[in-house]
């Protein structure tokens, strides 16, 4: 939990989005994207752009990768997400993320996402996603090893 | 609202107002910096090097949901421009391949319709940094266009 969080303060743009740590396990990861104005798509609903529910998404992804790999530390890139948008989140309220890595093997991770508005986490999500991340080595100083 | 939106593109076309007016009326499109380059009626999407939209601090590289806002976004004004009765497109699924870093540098996005629909359109986008032939990303995403139900 801690090292997710300290890690997401070094991620100048998913600290800027405002994004949040919930919860971290090694099954998976919680994270909460807020409601704002500026992160609005569309104008005239005030509905939340896909584009910010995604990057909170890759990035709960990514530490999904992180909490399955602790205490062990990996950089793991996107290779490839994919999101489905069920259905519009209410405007004003927050989005929450639950990622999880159901598979890791030597060189990849395969992750699944789900999203909901906050206080609906049992009910029908927002979102879905899927998602495979490549693994990085890191040796003692932090460089890529393979 | 939808007429003040087809107006603003009406008159975009005319000359009278600027593409970048409809980036700018999107709040997160002002959040992420995204600029328009218009050339004729050839549009290509720009995402100015900015440090607000870094994910990798120590490469540095940018945030893959920046870049992948930036192209939704992209594909979101071009659809928006080829539709009859403009009405801002909402995201169905949006699907990205990373084939490269981004790097922490300018970022350059084109879009490609792959099928219009009356109520679905599919759109292909491509990003990039060096070079055109070079993306660091391609994109391929479906909006829905109309809920009328017929």
């Amino acid at each position: 939990m801690d090292v997710c969080n300290r890690s997401l303060e070094t991620v100048r743009h998913s600290r800027n989005l405002g994004m949040e740590v919930l919860s971290a396990e090694e099954d998976g990861v919680r994270v909460r994207l807020p409601w704002r104005e500026d992160l609005v798509g569309n104008p005239d609903t005030g509905v939340l752009h896909g584009g910010a529910i995604f990057a909170m998404m890759d990035q709960a992804g990514g530490m999904a990768n992180s909490c399955r790999l602790y205490p062990n530390f990996e950089i793991t890139p996107t290779i490839d997400f994919r999101v489905d948008h069920l259905h519009a989140p209410t405007p004003g309220k927050a989005v929450i993320c639950y990622a999880s890595c159901y598979r890791l093997t030597p060189n990849v991770t395969f992750v699944r996402l789900t999203t909901w508005e906050e206080g609906e986490e049992e009910g029908e999500p927002v979102a879905t996603g899927l998602a495979t991340y490549t693994r990085m080595k890191l040796d003692k100083n932090g460089r890529v090893v393979s | 609202m939808t007429d003040s939106l087809k107006a603003l593109i009406e008159a975009c076309r005319n000359g009278e107002a600027n593409y970048q007016d409809l980036v700018d009326r999107v709040p997160y499109a002002r959040f992420l910096g995204i600029e328009l380059l218009v050339q004729g009626e050839e549009l290509t999407f720009i995402l100015p090097r900015n440090e607000n939209n870094i994910g990798n601090p120590t490469l540095p590289a940018l945030h893959g949901g920046a870049v992948a806002g930036f192209m939704e976004q992209a594909a979101i004004i071009f659809i928006l421009l080829e539709m009859g009765e403009p009405k801002v497109p909402k995201t169905i699924d949006f699907t990205i391949d990373y084939l490269r870093a981004g790097l922490f540098r300018d970022t350059f996005a084109e879009c490609r319709i792959t099928r219009l629909g009356r109520r679905i359109a599919n759109v292909h986008i491509s990003a990039w940094q060096k070079r055109r032939e070079e993306p660091i990303t391609i994109a391929r995403a479906h909006f829905l266009l109309s809920e009328e139900n017929n």
